[in-house]
């Protein structure tokens, strides 16, 4: 087991929400490992002068980080397997100290004869509920 | 701005590989616990072959490791300075799993002026296609880059 209890969408129906996760507060060594990670090296998420002289009021999460936050928590709630496709737009720049939380709900629902087919609205929030990405997903789920 | 004659080009193709300490790396700064990204036992009882990638490992492909970006942005003629990332998809044919040996190809989709309330930019859409080393199609990614002017 993976140790996650997906979503049995059998239950579920439009309108219904997930369960949110709700991610610690984003800290600069974050942004620093994701840039080693991920190989965005860009200086506005790790050098808070370089950001600054940029225009922000210091270093900004980069925005596959809150992508990859949203992709945990597709991926708690279905198998990683039963993705299908992930699509999101950056709304906002977040900054080190804020709280994400994801949250989706279903959109559309298809029970064929083998599988229930799922497309969700997904969007990050910090805090104080400013939205940061939005998007939705769609996955295929075998019954 | 961008040069539009170069819709419709593609870049030349490059090669990734999938290195496990890189998956590792990436869930652990994410702060992703799913043991299916580390675990190969975790992951081949939930049906893997091997711990696959999760869903946006493919943006190393587009980083400085590959230089991708900055070459598009250099064909394109934009600066740097100038781009914004407005939106990103993944669509999922297949898992990738460490060890395997990816052929990155980027296409300059569309490029598209557009006039808003805050100005003039252009919308660019980079479509990239990844096949393993057995010719396999895995993954499909779109991004939608913005260049302010």
């Amino acid at each position: 087991m993976d140790g996650y209890a997906h979503i049995d969408f059998s239950t579920l129906d439009i309108g219904d929400s997930l369960p949110p996760l709700k991610k610690p507060p984003i800290t600069k060594v974050q942004l620093v490992r994701y840039a080693g990670a991920s190989g965005d090296f860009n200086p506005i998420h790790t050098d808070d002068e370089m950001a600054r002289r940029a225009g922000l009021k210091g270093v900004i999460a980069q925005g596959l980080l809150i992508m990859g936050f949203a992709g945990q928590a597709i991926t708690q709630w279905i198998p990683k397997k039963h993705l299908k496709r992930f699509k999101v737009r950056f709304t906002d720049v977040t900054y080190p100290g804020d709280i994400i939380t994801v949250k989706a709900n279903i959109v559309k629902k298809v029970r064929t004869e083998n599988e229930i087919q799922i497309v969700c609205e997904i969007k990050a929030e910090n805090q104080d509920a400013q939205l940061k990405l939005a998007g939705e997903f769609e996955a295929s789920l075998p019954i | 701005m961008a040069d539009k004659s170069k819709q419709g080009l593609s870049l030349p193709s490059y090669r990734l590989r999938i290195e496990r300490v890189k998956i590792k790396e990436f869930v652990e700064a994410i702060g992703d616990p799913n043991p299916i990204y580390v675990d190969p036992e975790a992951a081949i009882s939930q049906g893997y072959r091997d711990t696959p990638c999760p869903p946006t490992f493919a943006t190393m492909a587009f980083q400085e490791f590959t230089g991708a970006y900055f070459k598009a942005f250099e064909e394109l003629g934009i600066p740097l300075e100038k781009v914004l990332h407005g939106e990103e998809e993944y669509e999922y044919l297949a898992e990738i799993y460490p060890g395997d040996t990816l052929n990155c190809t980027m296409t300059f989709e569309s490029i598209v002026e557009k006039t808003t309330k805050s100005g003039k930019m252009d919308l660019i859409t980079l479509h990239t296609t990844f096949n393993n080393q057995n010719g396999q199609e895995v993954i499909r990614a779109r991004s939608l880059i913005i260049e302010r002017k």
